[in-house]
């Protein structure tokens, strides 16, 4: 059956359909894969920016306070 | 307590808070155990309640001292107020950026106009104005009232952002701490999330007491400035 398409295809067709589905199947597997693989992912890098948001203000509040004490300091002691 | 002293036990208490935020870190997660229904997700949780009744803490003190501040007119209490609305503002800030996070995933939208989440949104802006309306006028003798009774309109805002999930309809959860049966959270994400209270707690007041005395230092500066300039 199968080789009596092969030759219903034609050489030409047949490499154009193996080149074909030899594109496609990695492409749709690639998609389903990475769709699937956001959607279980997805929590996780929400929770990774929450905490990374956390330290980031709170060190942006601390190195603020640092930086103006320096200043002022510096003004004082001149 | 000198000004330099009070900076050291700021410097000293953020220190602690900083180590407790790391054990914070360690203990959200790789020992409290993951929730059935939220998943992973619901790990910010405890940042985000902590983040919140930090800043809560922060505009009640800033209110309290700028209550008595309009009446006894004592520069300390104006300094405070000023540290702690500074402190608010930024653990408000956690609480917008995290909470949205969060609600991605647990209700599948960053952000939704119902009323614990507008009321949290006005705090912030309460916050906000506090900063602006102080920097605002010339004389800033009158930028400090004026701004002691933006933090005094500020704390009426807490008790409303509590009751709102009891009052309205809400896609926030009712509470499961601070309910009158007790906490119906199980242990050891209740004793993550205490600890995460205290660990933002300490960090938000070593933090404050910095900014003080950041406050009372420029206090120095200006009465040396006016002396030489005299």
């Amino acid at each position: 059956m199968r080789s009596f398409q092969l030759r219903a295809l034609g050489p030409a067709r047949a490499l154009g359909a193996a080149v074909f589905a030899a594109v496609l199947t990695p492409s749709v597997l690639v998609a389903q894969a990475s769709g699937l693989g956001q959607q279980s992912l997805r929590p996780y890098w929400h929770v990774f920016a929450a905490y990374t948001l956390v330290i980031l203000l709170v060190a942006a509040w601390a190195f603020s306070i640092g930086r103006r004490l320096k200043d002022v300091e510096n003004r004082l002691s001149d | 307590m000198s000004t330099a002293g009070v900076r050291r036990g700021g410097t000293a208490l953020t220190l602690i808070g900083l180590a407790g935020l790391i054990g914070l870190f360690w203990l959200s997660f790789f020992w409290v155990s993951t929730e059935v229904n939220q998943g992973v997700a619901q790990r910010i949780f405890y940042v985000h309640v902590p983040a919140a009744w930090t800043s809560f803490m922060a505009i009640g003190i800033s209110a309290l001292c700028s209550g008595v501040y309009l009446w006894l007119r004592d520069e300390r209490l104006d300094r405070a107020a000023l540290a702690a609305a500074e402190g608010g503002f930024v653990f408000a800030t956690i609480v917008l950026v995290t909470g949205p996070l969060w609600g991605k995933i647990a209700w599948g939208t960053y952000w939704t106009w119902e009323p614990r989440l507008t009321l949290t949104l006005l705090l912030w802006f309460i916050f906000l104005g506090y900063f602006m309306v102080r920097g605002s006028t010339e004389d800033p003798e009158k930028g400090k009232r004026f701004a002691a009774v933006v933090a005094l309109v500020g704390a009426i805002d807490i008790p409303f952002i509590h009751v709102s999930v009891l009052w309205f309809r809400s896609l926030h959860p009712q509470p499961v701490v601070a309910k009158a049966e007790g906490p119906t959270l199980p242990q050891d994400m209740l004793t993550t999330l205490l600890v995460g209270v205290l660990v933002f707690t300490v960090l938000f007041f070593g933090l404050f007491l910095m900014r003080y005395a950041l406050e009372g230092l420029r206090a120095e500066l200006q009465l040396r400035e006016r002396r030489t300039s005299s």
